[in-house]
């Protein structure tokens, strides 16, 4: 740090003293260098398909040299971002199971080479199974495109999003900007005007109520735009193809990625949709995996499904998955906290409300009142869970009607919570943790969540598959 | 030969009936202490700052600092004292659980076959009370992992054999 500071000061005491002419030669040789270094990687990045294993070898003083054999390799990815599609190249990352650190990437391959080194590093795998692997194989060998997303699909799911969230961002954003540039809206004597607004309460506050939602209505257009071109962006040609033993899916615009989804890696399965969207049959599945970044993980989003397809795709990757026919609720406790929690932020909202509007804001309180209860009453409705053989299903949401979907055998570990209140009246949390996401079944009996925990102990412990 | 006979939910072994086992009492004098350097570390600053500003607000409001920060102490180590029995664990065949917390309970509970890897650690202070902190990793969020501290180096000891010779039968 001290050092790097050092040379920095030193460069600009040099800069001073040099001419112009060269400042260009330097600058001219450290492109060359750049150049140079450049050439030198890419003459020394090499790699090759043996039988069992991929070979890397790269650097141009330090040679590095990594072999991962072929059945170690989790996931092969093809992504192109804006440069590599004007060159038409791709990159190809190889993930195995490991850290984030242990992943490869070769950044320039052209799309043709790219499927062949991608064949090639799953082809081992499937000869090392067993013969009826092998038929299959040969059986089901054209590969199809299974869903399309189509552009009218993607804009309503843009449209539909829950735009709250972007919301809250373009506003903080605005205000952001806008305290930046206060002093230019001082000159217009906004201040003042507002200032008068508050003591002038009475006069002035259909005004202020009516400037305040146009803005409100600006922004709302601003943040649905936002996310219509955010979902365009990311999801365009979202395409889902279905190989014999796993899930390809293909999306993006500028970052044109193509990623695999490997069932035995998959821990969580989180369905959304809202009652918008659910009226406009549009279902969005995040598929959580083991392993995999946080980054990478974000990208396991396929959108604008219809039930049908939902149903399917689910079927697909959790096979022997049913759709419960009834949930269980958590206790009326439930109901009680999330009052507890709003009335207490509300309540301290009281004061800024004081501050803008004046001396009628004890009427907010009639807003706050009536949010809570439709907020709780819709909290408590979209709540629930079931346990059956195989899987645990929990619903929650507000806006968004959110369904988590996991496996019982891929549970890595099981806990329940209760503070010191909860534990008085009986009730508790239980919160289920699989290797990529912990999901909880909130406000419980502890009775039930005593014995759900003991069950789903058992059947972890008892069965024979592992978890990955 | 395959069976599939229906199991009675109140058959299973109950979390209610494993007998939790308390920690070693001497890891209260290691949360007490390391409670009392930070507070210390307060206070160090408190006097700091007293003999150095010569704000008259500050040397005015000085004592009822040191009031609030000693009351806040006093009630910190009470605390500590009161939820140390709280924090237990057992081993069972096939898992390990831990619970602690007075003002928020959790119970925790590891299967055996799905930890990757123990660590046994023991810290300068631990080592001159002869304790040692288990460390269970499974592949599941960091979050989630379990942290035993406080047992007793004989504990620790055995309970990583066991649990190390049962994860590597199980694979």
């Amino acid at each position: 740090m001290i050092l790097a500071l050092g040379v920095s000061v030193f460069k600009k005491n040099a800069f001073a003293n040099l001419s112009p002419i060269a400042i260009v030669i330097i600058i001219m040789l450290i492109l060359i260098g750049l150049i140079i270094y450049s050439v030198l990687r890419y003459l020394n990045f090499k790699f090759h398909v043996s039988q069992d294993d991929f070979h890397l070898s790269t650097g141009i003083l330090n040679k590095d040299n990594i072999v991962i054999p072929k059945s170690k390799i989790q996931n092969v990815n093809i992504k192109q971002n804006f440069f590599q599609q004007l060159i038409d190249v791709v990159s190809v990352n190889i993930e195995t199971a490991g850290d984030d650190s242990s992943e490869i990437e070769i950044s320039a391959l052209d799309k043709g080479n790219a499927n062949r080194l991608k064949e090639e590093l799953f082809t081992k795998q499937s000869f090392d199974e067993n013969l009826e692997m092998h038929v299959e194989a040969n059986a089901s060998n054209n590969d199809k495109v299974f869903f399309k997303a189509s552009i009218t699909r993607l804009l309503l799911e843009g449209v539909s999003e829950n735009h709250f969230r972007s919301f809250l961002i373009i506003m903080s954003f605005f205000f952001g900007i806008y305290y930046e540039i206060k002093d230019y809206f001082e000159n217009l004597s906004f201040e003042e005007q507002l200032e008068n607004n508050i003591n002038l309460a009475e006069t002035a506050f259909m005004g202020t109520l009516l400037i305040s939602l146009v803005f409100v209505l600006l922004f709302l257009l601003v943040s649905i735009l936002f996310s219509v071109i955010k979902m365009l962006i990311i999801n365009l040609n979202l395409e889902v193809i279905e190989h014999r033993k796993n899930i390809e899916i293909n999306k993006g615009l500028f970052n044109k990625m193509s990623l695999a989804l490997t069932p035995s890696r998959i821990q969580n399965l989180v369905i959304k949709t809202n009652r918008f969207k659910e009226w406009l049959n549009l279902y969005r599945l995040s598929v959580k995996q083991a392993m995999v970044n946080k980054k990478q993980q974000k990208n396991f989003k396929i959108v604008a499904l219809d039930a049908n397809q939902l149903e399917y795709l689910v079927n697909k990757l959790l096979k022997t998955y049913t759709k419960p026919e009834f949930y269980l609720k958590p206790d009326g406790y439930f109901k009680y906290i999330l009052w507890l929690r709003l009335s207490i932020g509300f309540a301290v909202l009281n004061v800024p409300a004081y501050i803008i509007i004046g001396n009628y804001f004890w009427l907010v309180n009639f807003l706050f009142i009536a949010f809570t209860a439709i907020y709780v009453h819709i909290r408590y409705r979209k709540s629930g869970y079931c346990i059956s053989n195989k899987f645990v299903t929990i619903t929650s949401g507000f806006i968004d009607t959110v369904t988590h979907i996991l496996e019982l055998h891929k549970i890595q570990s099981v806990e329940m919570s209760q503070t010191i209140f909860q534990k008085r009246r009986g009730i508790a949390s239980v919160i289920i943790s699989t290797a990529s996401k912990s999901v909880s079944i909130p406000y419980i009996k502890t009775t039930d969540a005593k014995s759900i925990v003991d069950s789903l102990l058992f059947k972890v412990e008892s069965c024979k598959t592992d978890w990955m | 030969m395959f069976t599939n006979a229906q199991i009675d939910v109140n058959d299973l072994p109950r979390l209610d009936e494993v007998t939790l086992v308390p920690i070693s009492k001497k890891f209260l004098y290691i949360i007490l202490f390391n409670k009392l350097i930070v507070f210390a570390f307060v206070y160090g600053a408190l006097i700091m700052a007293s003999t150095f500003a010569n704000d008259v607000l500050f040397t005015e409001y000085f004592q009822y600092l040191v009031f609030a920060v000693t009351s806040i102490l006093i009630l910190n180590l009470a605390f500590a004292v009161i939820a140390f029995r709280k924090r237990k664990y057992a081993l069972r065949e096939n898992d390990l659980i831990y619970s602690k917390g007075l003002l928020f309970l959790k119970i925790t509970v590891v299967p055996i076959s799905r930890i990757q890897h123990i660590e046994e650690t023991r810290t300068w202070l631990a080592r001159q009370f002869g304790l040692a902190s288990l460390k269970i990793f499974t592949a599941g969020d960091s979050g989630t992992d379990l942290s035993i501290s406080g047992l007793t180096e004989a504990e620790a000891r055995k309970i990583n054999d066991f649990l190390s010779t049962r994860v590597n039968a199980g694979n």
